[in-house]
Order: structure tokens, then sequence, then C-alpha cells
């Protein structure tokens, strides 16, 4: 099968051999020397120099909970299942409440914990959520030290305190 | 502790006890290695130097894309399908895309056609780059591999403002494409491609024609026109045989009949036919088709919409439909059972990648183990296609 | 096309009982009888140019209890083997049926290892998903999952064993059922009362 048809070995083409192997290594060496001399490098210094991602990079996400309705679409949509949400009706003598784009908020959200380690980045639950509330920002270092670290609950103050370092608009 | 094998180990060992002779010592090419691209273990049977026997070992990746395919929704499975070929996920999901408007009988935009061939041809062009740098490496060519790098930075930074990921895009959806494309973008596209006709030749000066290279590939791991049909192996292995067939041309989807391109087929002229330096030849030169293809589709990309209409929820009705795609490394086939629910009944996709693994065993008999690192490399498998 | 396949199998081997299924959306498929299966794969390499075998896929069909209007079903394994013929540029699925069998008792059909290479994988992977024993395989053993997992994971009723190899398969205190059951323990609404990826 893997027995090709072999040449005989001539002295015509031993030399030839020689003179193609000189030739053809000689003019690659051109080239990686044009890379010395001429070409500028292009490494990116990382840490010193950071590269600025697009605005719509699919990083870590963000959820502003005062804005968010809990229709749950988001939960519904993620493919691995890593949104968590619990909420209750509001009782009926509550003063009334709005999300910043005029719809009524009629469930006080509970819970809204994700778990990033889970999370795949796919951006499908951003795509359906209706009062865009749940975004992507370009934040992308943010390594824990615990698995349980990387689970984030969007109504803790914690939490809430990352919203003007990373949401940008 | 022994090293004597139980009488189980013995039994579900896949060489015969006769066969085994004195001298033949197994070398374990483990899972762990930078040649084999991801997770493969070969076991190699060598008398001295020259291989007697290669048996790949797979399902270090194996994820059960079938399965998870079966619980979550249609538009849910497009992330599993990006992971599956992570090198060329474009066409992954494209394939998958197609197979379901297919049952559901939606028609897609023109302006999402034009876009969807440039993201896939681009995404070919970059998954034939990371071959080239990965197969110099493979040989102990290490400069090569940054030239390719740095071409295929500017297109990952493209898709990175299309769809906001560099690998794992999640871009092709049904019906259509996620975001629009700006002129801007575009120009910076037909920018690129002009650039990259004369950096094939500069690799092809570089790395191709380099003797040393030559006398590494050329009659080495021949995979023929027989074999290939008898293993039923596509794409770049099959063309690098000798046989005129590509779906782009024999059996096209989208768009691609109004575009005027050719076929690269190996011709066996370093060596013989079918050879690992034919499969490389004709990788490189479909890259510069797929440049031809892209200038095409940049002169003629027409305005609209970018999304058709598909309903909130998708359930297509009781069918079955077998679908396949033109990927980078072969074809891509989608057997797909519907049941009229929210989730499909039944996925099963058909790797190419699988396909060329299960050749190894055929072509190994009788190359030395250097030889047969070259020969793994030139069919260019991702284990995550391999595995799933 | 399809018909004529059909006639010309129905003619040289007419145990094999080859009918053609037609669909309006989607692919026709030819059904043939699981015993014949290797006569028939011979005559369509031999006669008909289908030179390659892409893929053999597997389907799954539990058995359907009595309701009103509809009689019970029994369970069924569907094999498809998906030929290709280069040459002619066609495509063509064929169907066997067999009987679900059991965990000792796995159902059988001919491997057609003989005529394509190609089946060797492909079969193994089919024994190691779906657990169907092909008699005539060369080297029929598990593919993609590990040697001595039990259980066939893509049937319909299959459910994770448990331990493996000494570890605990899906360990409670990394499934997030304390998030997962927030919200039934404090009786409000909450949609993520299940397991991840629905399993």
């Amino acid at each position: 099968m893997n027995q090709a048809a072999v040449k005989p070995l001539t002295v015509k083409s031993y030399f030839h051999n020689i003179y193609e192997a000189v030739t053809t290594v000689f003019k690659g060496f051109t080239i990686t020397t044009r890379y010395i001399f001429a070409e500028k490098p292009v490494t990116i210094e990382y840490p010193e120099v950071r590269e600025v991602l697009p605005s719509n990079s699919r990083s870590r996400l963000y959820n502003d909970v005062e804005n968010c309705i809990a229709c749950n679409q988001c939960a519904t949509a993620c493919p691995v299942d890593c949104i968590y949400i619990a909420s209750n009706r509001r009782p009926k003598d509550a003063p009334e409440k709005k999300a910043s784009d005029g719809t009524a908020i009629k469930l006080d959200l509970i819970q809204y914990t994700i778990d990033t380690a889970l999370c795949c980045y796919c951006g499908l639950c951003t795509t359906v959520c209706p009062t865009e509330c749940l975004t992507h920002t370009t934040d992308h270092e943010f390594s824990q030290y615990t698995l349980d670290g990387m689970k984030y609950d969007y109504l803790t103050p914690e939490i809430i305190a990352m919203r003007d370092r990373i949401v940008k608009k | 502790m022994s090293y004597e094998l139980t009488p189980e180990e013995k039994s579900e060992s896949p060489v015969k006890e006769d066969k085994i002779k004195s001298d033949i010592l197994t070398v374990n090419m483990g899972p762990q290695h930078p040649s084999t691209h991801g997770v493969l273990r070969v076991e190699i049977k060598t008398d001295s130097e020259i291989v007697t026997e290669a048996i790949p070992h797979i399902g270090y990746l194996h994820r059960c894309f079938e399965k998870h395919a079966e619980n979550v929704d249609f538009r849910g499975v497009l992330p599993f399908a990006d992971r599956m070929d992570y090198l060329a996920a474009m066409n992954m999901e494209w394939g998958w895309c197609l197979a379901v408007e297919k049952l559901l009988k939606v028609e897609v935009p023109r302006r999402a056609e034009f876009i969807r061939v440039i993201v896939a041809e681009l995404n070919r062009i970059a998954s034939h780059l990371m071959f080239f740098g990965t197969y110099s490496i493979d040989l102990g060519a290490f400069t090569p591999f940054l030239y390719a790098f740095q071409e295929r930075e500017f297109i990952l930074r493209i898709f990175e403002e299309l769809s906001g990921a560099r690998l794992l895009y999640n871009y092709i959806w049904v019906g259509g494409v996620w975001n629009d494309i700006n002129d801007d973008q575009l120009k910076r596209i037909s920018s690129f491609v002009t650039r990259m006709e004369g950096e094939v030749e500069k690799y092809h000066n570089l790395v191709g024609l380099n003797k040393i290279f030559v006398e590494r590939t050329a009659n080495v791991g021949i995979m023929n026109e027989e074999l290939c049909f008898d293993y039923g192996a596509t794409g770049p292995v099959l063309r690098g045989a000798g046989v005129n067939w590509d779906l782009r041309k024999n059996r096209p989807y989208g768009i691609y009949p109004e575009f005027d391109f050719n076929i690269p087929v190996g011709t066996g002229e370093k060596g013989t036919l079918g050879d690992c330096w034919d499969r490389y030849w004709v990788r490189m030169r479909e890259i510069l088709e797929s440049v031809k293809i892209i200038r095409q589709c940049l002169d003629g990309i027409e305005s609209g919409p970018v999304m058709g209409k598909v309903s909130k929820i998708i359930k297509p009705p009781k069918a079955e439909i077998f679908l396949r795609t033109e990927c980078p490394r072969g074809e891509l086939g989608y057997h797909l059972i519907t049941d009229g629910n929210k989730e499909a009944y039944r996925v099963k996709v058909k790797s190419s990648c699988f396909t060329h693994v299960s050749m190894l065993p055929a072509v190994s008999p009788g190359l030395m183990i250097a030889d047969l690192v070259a020969t793994i490399g030139s069919i260019d498998i991702v284990l995550g296609e391999v595995d799933r | 096309m399809l018909e004529e396949i059909v006639e010309a199998i129905n003619k040289k081997i007419p145990e094999a009982n080859a009918t053609l299924n037609k669909a309006e959306i989607g692919d026709s498929t030819i059904n043939v009888d699981s015993k014949y299966i290797l006569p028939v794969c011979k005559f369509l390499k031999t006669e008909k140019y289908f030179n390659v075998l892409q893929v053999v896929s597997t389907v799954d069909y539990l058995p359907v209890e009595e309701k009103e209007g509809q009689p019970a079903q029994e369970g069924y394994i569907e094999v498809c083997y998906i030929l290709a013929s280069y040459s002619k540029n066609l495509e063509l699925i064929l169907k066997a049926k067999l009987p679900r069998g059991s965990a000792e008792n796995l159902p059988k059909i001919d491997s057609v290892c003989s005529l394509w290479s190609a089946a060797n994988f492909q079969e193994r992977e089919a024994y190691d998903m779906m657990g169907i024993d092909f008699v005539g395989h060369p080297d029929l053993r598990r593919i993609l999952t590990s040697q001595n997992w039990e259980g066939h994971p893509l049937r319909k009723d299959y459910v994770v064993q448990e331990v493996f190899n000494g570890m605990v398969v899906n360990p409670p205190e990394k499934m997030n059922l304390p998030d997962q059951q927030f919200g039934v323990k404090n009786n409000a609404n909450s949609m993520s009362n299940k397991n991840p990826m629905g399993m």
C-alpha cells in the first residue's frame, strides 16, 4: 500500500537533489530575513498594554435588577440552564413600579443567580430579554479562586457595585 | 505492582495472541501529545522503526452532542453545534440551520445568504491557515506557525466585531444571521483577501517547495482513490487522491451556483497521487479559491434584512432529512428526525474526521514513526468533531 | 428514481420485502427486512453503483401504551444505512427494523464490514450508543465511551450509572441544588426546579 515507486538514485539525480536543496532553503531564508529587518512586530505586551475589545463582545454578563420584570425568558432560552430565577407576585396595594422603558413590573424578584462557570457565553439570553436589562459586557478578567465564587447573585450590593465599572452605555 | 495483564484485560485487547512476536515494541502516542491535534491516542506497534500496526483510540472528548440535541430546543442546539469542530464553527452552524430551514420551508433573505457565504469562506481560510501552521510545527518548522496565526488574527477580529466571540460564534441562526455587517467591515475584508493571495505564494515558497518538506511528505501516507471510496473519505483527502468532487459544485446549497470558482485536485506532481504533499497543496489552493468567492460576494452583496420570518417557537412537522455541507475538513452531514415537538427527536452527525481517523490502520503499515506523524497531521483532524 | 431501485431489489431478492416510504417534506426512505440486509447491500454496491457508505445511524422508538382510538405499539430500533454514489450523484437511506431486546439479549443484525470498510467504526459507534450486536464484525467493542461503561447512552430509557470507577457521577454538591430549590422553599414562582440540561 505504501510502497511507492522509488526512482533509482543516479549520479545526476544525486547532484540535482543537492542543488535543489540549497536553492529552496536559500529562498526560504530570504523570506525569513525580511521579517527580521523589514516587518514591524505585532505583539501586544499584555498586561501592560490591553487590547480594546469591540463593544458587542460576549464576555461577562450583567443584569440590571431594577429593570428586570422576571419574565423567565432568559432561563427558558439558556441551553445549559445556568440561570436561577424566583419571584413573588406583588401585593395589590403596593406602589406601582415601572422599568426604564415603561413596562409595568408585576413581580418581585427574590432570586436572580447566574452560575457563570456553567454559562457558555452564547448570548441567547440577552437576545430574548424584553427590557434589555441582561447584557453582555466587555469585562473578561474575572477569574476566582473557588467555584462558588463564580455564582453571581445579582441582588447583592457587591455585584450591583460592578455596574458603573463594566456596563457602558 | 505487577505489569502482567489480567485475564479480563487480555480478552479485551484487539491483538490476537499468536500475532505477538518477541521483537515488536508497543509505543504509546498518548492522549496528551503536541502532534495529535487534540486528545487522540494511537497505539503503535513497531518493529525497530517501521510501524506494523497503528490502532487509534478515541473518545476522550466525547460530550454526547446527540443526546444534548434531544433535550434543548432548535435554537439552543447552535452553541452545542459550534463546539464540535471549533476551528470551523460557522460551517457547523450552517449545516444545522439548512436542515431545519428545509423542514420549516423558511425563506432566507438574499443579504443573509451573501453574509453566510462570506463568513463560511473566511472561516475556511482561517481553518486552512491553522492547518498550515500546525502541520509545519509537526514536521519541525517553527516559523510558519506565527506567520499563519498573524493572518488568522485578522479574521478572528472581524468575527469578534460581527458576532461577539472569537471562536464559537453562534452567528448563523435559523432563518438568517444574527447581526448585520457594515461597509467598513466589508472594506477591511476586501483589503485582507488581496493581501492573502500574496501570502499564500510566500508560504508556498517558504514551506511547500522546500526540499526538506518535500522529502518528508511526498510518497508518504498514500491514500488512493480506491481506499478513499472504501472508507468514505471526503473533502481534501478525497480531492488529494485525484477525485473531482466538491459539494459546493456537485450538490450546491445556498447561493453557491452563482459563483465562479475551480476545484483544486491533487495531481501527484511531487510524488505519488494521494500523498501528504498533495493534500497540503490542495488546501493551499483552496485558500485562493475562497479568496475568489469572497471577492465575488463583496461585489454582488445586496441590501435588505438579514433575518427571515421564523416563529418564536420552532416546531417542524414530523419528518426526516439528511443534509451534507462542505466544511474545511470534509463533509458534515446531519441526519435529523423530528416529531412535531419543540426539540428534535434524534440527531445523528456524520463527521468526516471520524472516517478519516478510521483510515489510519490501513495506511500505516510500512511507514516510519516520523512518517506516521506527518500522515496524522495531513488528514487534519479536530478531535471535537471526531468524538462529538 | 427510488421506485426503480425498490423494484430492482424486489426482483432480485424478493424475501427482503423492500417498500418505499415516500415523504412530502424531507427525504424518502426504503425499508427492508433486517435478515436480508447483507444481500441487499451487496446488490446495491455491485449493481447500482452505491460504493460509499456514509453513516450508520440508529433511532430508538419506545413502546406506546394503548390509548383511546390508538392501539398499543411495540417499541423497535431502526438502523439506517445512508449510502451514496459519487459517480451518479445519488443518495439513499436504507432502513431496517429490529426489536429493542434487553441488556443481556441485544438485538442482532449482520455486519456489512465485508462490503465497506467504513462500516467498522460506524458499527462500533452504533453498538456503543444504542446497543445493537453486529454479527460478523471483526472487532466489536466500545469506541466513544470507556470500555467498562454500563448501559447504552442514546436509548430513550437510559439512566446514567451512579458510580463509575469509584467516582460518583453527578455529585450532589456540584448540582447547584440550593439555587434550584430556592423558589420552591420560599413558596415563590420559580422556573428553575429542573436539573441542568433537562436530564
